[in-house]
């Protein structure tokens, strides 16, 4: 299967689980690529958010607290940027915080924005992949290159305890 | 049933530990706000959510983390992480970080209560969830978001703001030049801090 296929196939699977929600922004109405490895899900299972990511990190958190998981979606790497505290000194501190007592499982999924046929520029393009893998301890990240990573790595991200951060190529939606 | 001596003893012996130079982290001791906390927590049901900050003992106490359990997380220095899966607490030392995790939770609550989520899988009450902040925490964007969203979208979510008019020993007031209004949905009373912002005075800054 190509690279968006599989993102989908992934989606599909993780939205037959009961626990399972998925929010963030483009995910219940078009604008960004996300929307289109979404679309086919139930509406029920999808919250469209207003745009204000770091609350969206946060309440990832708090949802998965509550024993939801949460598919947490940030259309682009540069918006991820916006959620830092969130996810720096929260999500990904917890775990030692509370001496393993809380592992929250939290999928966020982002997307380094593509480059053709349309550049998005520097503030839409950025891979902030190696600073990001540096800065987390609890959090695991896996940066999807190909195909076939794709549905093990959401798989691996729902079965495991604790939180992942599972990092798309725009561009590979259309290449691969 | 706690009382108000019970909270001031509490706190007492965190003193005389921290100053004993046995806790080597930062404690933030509560006090001066006892009544006004034992009011509130009258309302608190033991499975409700607390979420709360850096200066926790209090509102841990009062949902009904044993008194031991709490001294003995305070002397491996977790004062400022204070957590509990039953009853349900957890607290983080950043301001305004805690907002959005209780947004979270109060969400998934309603989910649950709505029946948005399968409800064969998921059977909900009337669980709600409590957020304490202080001041300065309270004037923050994003509380104000967390606050919106929490009223747009009905959920079980009750801020707390406890204000004793200081960040640490930043000025709210001062540094604002002013003060928003207060939501009539948000439980507010005003105390003053007993203790330092951290410490008893006694021991080193960090």
């Amino acid at each position: 299967m190509k690279y968006k296929d599989e993102i989908i196939r992934s989606m599909e699977w993780l939205a037959d689980k009961d626990d399972t929600i998925f929010f963030g922004q483009s995910v219940l109405y078009s604008g960004n690529a996300i929307y289109n490895t979404l679309k086919t899900l139930p509406e029920e299972k999808r919250i469209e958010l207003p745009v204000f990511e770091e609350i969206q990190m946060g309440m990832s958190t708090g949802m998965a607290l509550e024993g939801l998981v949460p598919i947490s979606c940030f259309p682009r790497f540069d918006f991820f940027m916006r959620c830092m505290d969130a996810l720096v000194n929260h999500l990904d501190k917890i775990q030692e915080m509370t001496e393993e007592t809380f592992k929250p499982k939290v999928i966020m999924r982002t997307s380094i924005g593509s480059t053709t046929p349309l550049n998005g520029g520097v503030q839409h393009t950025q891979d902030y992949t190696v600073p990001i893998i540096k800065m987390l301890h609890e959090v695991n990240v896996v940066l999807l290159n190909e195909p076939k990573q794709i549905f093990p790595a959401f798989e691996s991200a729902y079965d495991r305890d604790g939180s992942s951060l599972i990092i798309e190529w725009g561009d590979y939606y259309n290449e691969k | 049933m706690i009382d108000k001596q019970f909270l001031i003893d509490f706190e007492i012996e965190v003193k005389e530990v921290y100053d004993s130079g046995k806790i080597t982290a930062p404690v933030h001791l509560s006090g001066g706000n006892e009544e006004q906390l034992i009011k509130i927590f009258e309302d608190v049901n033991e499975d409700d959510w607390v979420f709360s900050s850096w200066r926790n003992h209090y509102h841990a106490l009062l949902h009904g983390i044993p008194r031991d359990t709490l001294m003995d997380l305070i002397v491996r220095g977790k004062s400022m992480s204070v957590y509990s899966k039953e009853p349900k607490f957890y607290s983080s030392a950043i301001v305004g970080g805690i907002i959005p995790i209780a947004l979270g939770a109060a969400k998934a609550l309603k989910m649950k209560q709505d029946d948005t989520l399968n409800k064969n899988y998921y059977r909900d009450n009337e669980r709600k969830v409590w957020c304490f902040i202080g001041d300065m925490t309270f004037e923050t964007g994003i509380f104000y978001e967390a606050h919106k969203y929490t009223k747009n979208f009905d959920l079980p979510l009750q801020f707390v703001v406890e204000d004793n008019g200081l960040s640490t020993n930043t000025p709210t007031d001062k540094t604002w030049n002013g003060r928003r209004d207060r939501p009539s949905d948000v439980i507010y009373y005003q105390y003053e801090r007993v203790y330092p912002h951290h410490g008893t005075g006694n021991w080193v800054l960090f």
